[in-house]
């Protein structure tokens, strides 16, 4: 709750310092002024989104003042669903997981140990299904190589299956 | 060569073996997209872009714009049967299509859904075929000045868009333009924010950008609700006894003007930038019920709620491809896929296309034509197929279509480095729908940005510096023109609604 409170507020703080980032690093642009004059060159546009990034984070910041202060808002706030953040935690956990180990164990290892516990981070306790899971995971992996590897002739990364499979 | 040799070598392009497969193929896995709540139009396409890679242009864009027509039309099946829209396009669908079936007319509401959805296909298509290469001509004269009018006004769509929410909108708008200055510059070639990374130095891949915005961003916002929504089941309508497509030749022709109103609306709707199928059907649905006799009876079941929203958001298939095609803007975010499935094939979209490619633009047509009959009939014929399919768990189809996103993302340049990037706009999406931003003027930003600046520097440097040749040119004055009355007009609404519930409480 306190979250919808603050929300236009933290937002227009994380733009705000966004567009003060992005600005200092527009001012480090190198340009070339033999090649194109001063009004034209490669620093121009990022200024002057990042100084309208600014002026609209304020704005932002100021409305979510203004809402803060409006009762009536925070009641229809309070009737809004609450979000699982521990499944959003553990599905960013596996997917970083995906990447991380898609170069080194190959497409195929890594797919079926994603697919597998990414539907049981998602499914409901009462719908976990060890056996469907695993069928789906290999079945799909395969599908899904023969279909773009074999079929489409487009790279995947290798790794110990692919090696064996002699890809 | 003739229009007409011109529509007959499309034809000629698409109906072969192949093509009909394609198209075939597309329009089931379109409306599968479709009719499943969470999945849409552009995760199809996004998804079927890899499997493209090795066809020929004219194959590739047949079988895109089969999953594109499938798509925006089978939102309207758990639309009717579960009351959830399966796209954007569907919204409105669902007020008079569910009591419909309620009332036991639910094969009725499907086959009035699917014939109106075709009949506003082939109307923007046809529209869209007579009416692009005329744009096309007059583009083709197009400079910087116009170029660069044409994107601003694009891009103060975004004002409109966000109306309710303009300065959100706007920001987002802003952070998509910043993410495309990354990479080398055009003009000057020299390197922005890649801090030393060589795999920025070619950008953000659009493809990378959509997939992940749109797709990896559905899927991590689906993890937050997977645990507490119960699966809504739909019940197969009963099809015995049901004669043709379920309606009346009465109840047919009775929804001529209705449909015909809403056509156009589709098709102005898609032609303007950023506007899509999500706008179309609920202003065609409005207009329908505010000029009818019984306005009370819309959301009770009434058959012209059904045909006003079908009809239009078919109809923005056709609308939004006029600026892609011509003027390579895309119309709305399904057209802003296919822009990066152009790109893919070497086909530049804009007034060459025409001249250079005028078979595979005339090819495109015919798929739409093709695709839009293929359509009608799979749909209605095959509903209790894509029925059985609602009842896929969400936990099952998702990560498989995250997989098919990485396999996609990675076969962009054959390494990590747009998987990467999909997953970080993922994360975007994600927070996005968290702060409530729009994700279309981010979209937006990030396509219309880089045409906009290239054409302004490339204008000043023109002019010496000079912004006035800008206002001089007629087409680009226009723009301008349109653009600043929009900014004011949405910057003013707020002030007044505000004079106009002041105005009717005095006279109360």
């Amino acid at each position: 709750m306190q979250f919808k409170r603050y929300k236009d507020i933290l937002f227009g703080g994380v733009t705000l310092a966004l567009s003060g980032a992005y600005l200092i690093c527009a001012t480090q642009i190198k340009t070339r002024p033999k090649l194109t004059p001063g009004y034209a060159n490669a620093k121009i546009i990022p200024l002057l989104l990042g100084g309208l990034l600014a002026v609209l984070s304020v704005m932002c910041i100021l409305q979510g003042v203004r809402k803060m202060k409006d009762a009536a808002a925070e009641k229809q706030q309070d009737k809004a669903g609450k979000g699982d953040l521990l499944t959003v935690t553990l599905t960013f956990a596996v997917i970083l997981g995906y990447i991380a180990i898609l170069p080194r164990l190959g497409f195929c290892l890594s797919t079926m140990i994603y697919l597998f516990l990414q539907m049981l981070v998602l499914a409901p306790k009462e719908k976990r299904n060890y056996p469907l899971f695993a069928a789906v995971s290999v079945g799909f992996t395969a599908i899904a190589f023969v279909a773009f590897r074999i079929g489409l002739q487009q790279l995947l990364p290798r790794g110990l299956i692919e090696s064996l499979l002699g890809f | 060569m003739s229009t007409l040799q011109l529509i007959g070598a499309g034809f000629g392009t698409v109906l072969t073996p192949t093509g009909i497969f394609l198209m075939l193929i597309g329009v089931a896995v379109g409306i599968v997209f479709g009719a499943l709540p969470g999945l849409s139009a552009t995760m199809a396409i996004a998804l079927f872009l890899p499997v493209t890679y090795a066809m020929t242009s004219s194959n590739a864009m047949t079988l895109l714009m089969a999953l594109f027509i499938g798509a925006i039309s089978g939102g309207l099946i758990s639309a009717i049967l579960l009351r959830i829209p399966g796209t954007p396009s569907s919204v409105a669908t669902c007020f008079d299509g569910h009591p419909l079936v309620a009332k036991g007319q639910a094969a009725k509401a499907l086959g009035l859904g699917v014939v109106f959805s075709f009949l506003g296909t082939i109307f923007s298509t046809i529209l869209l075929m007579f009416l692009a290469p005329q744009i096309a001509k007059v583009a083709i004269n197009f400079g910087p000045y116009e170029f660069f009018s044409i994107a601003i006004f694009s891009l103060t769509m975004i004002a409109t868009l966000s109306s309710g929410n303009m300065v959100k909108g706007i920001i987002a708008g802003v952070i998509g333009f910043m993410f495309s200055t990354v990479g080398t510059d055009a003009i000057e070639s020299t390197q922005r924010f890649t801090f030393g990374m060589t795999s920025l130095k070619g950008g953000f891949d659009m493809l990378a950008v959509m997939v992940g915005l749109f797709a990896v961003g559905e899927i991590i916002a689906a993890a937050e609700t997977s645990h507490h929504k119960s699966e809504e089941v739909a019940t197969q309508p009963s099809m015995k006894g049901i004669k043709g497509f379920g309606f009346s030749m009465k109840e047919f022709v009775s929804q001529r003007w209705n449909a015909l109103r809403s056509a156009f609306i589709g098709m102005g709707i898609g032609i303007l930038p950023g506007i899509g199928g999500g706008t179309s059907n609920m202003l065609a649905y409005t207009v329908a019920k505010n000029s009818d006799k019984h306005p009370e009876e819309f959301g009770t079941g009434r058959i012209d709620g059904v045909v006003a929203s079908e009809t239009a958001n078919n109809a923005t298939i056709g609308g939004a491809m006029v600026p892609l095609l011509t003027l390579g803007i895309p119309g709305d975010t399904t057209t802003a896929m296919l822009l990066g499935a152009l790109t893919l094939h070497n086909l530049t979209p804009g007034p060459l296309l025409f001249e250079n490619q005028a078979p595979v633009v005339y090819g495109i047509f015919a798929a739409m034509l093709i695709s839009s009959v293929i359509m009608l009939f799979m749909e209605f014929f095959g509903l209790r197929v894509f029925v059985k399919l609602l009842s896929i768990p969400k936990y099952i189809l998702l990560p498989c279509i995250f997989v098919l996103c990485a396999i996609g993302a990675y076969n962009l340049k054959n390494n990590m480095s747009q998987v990467i990037a999909c997953i970080l706009f993922g994360v975007i999406g994600f927070a996005f729908k968290k702060f409530d931003i729009p994700t279309t003027p981010f979209i937006l930003g990030f396509i219309l940005g880089p045409l906009a600046e290239q054409n302004y520097r490339r204008g000043l440097m023109r002019t010496g510096g000079s912004f006035l040749p800008f206002l001089q040119s007629p087409i680009s004055l226009i723009f301008l023109g349109i653009a600043l009355f929009v900014i004011i007009l949405a910057a003013t609404k707020p002030l007044r609604q505000k004079r106009k519930a002041a105005k009717a409480i005095t006279a109360s």
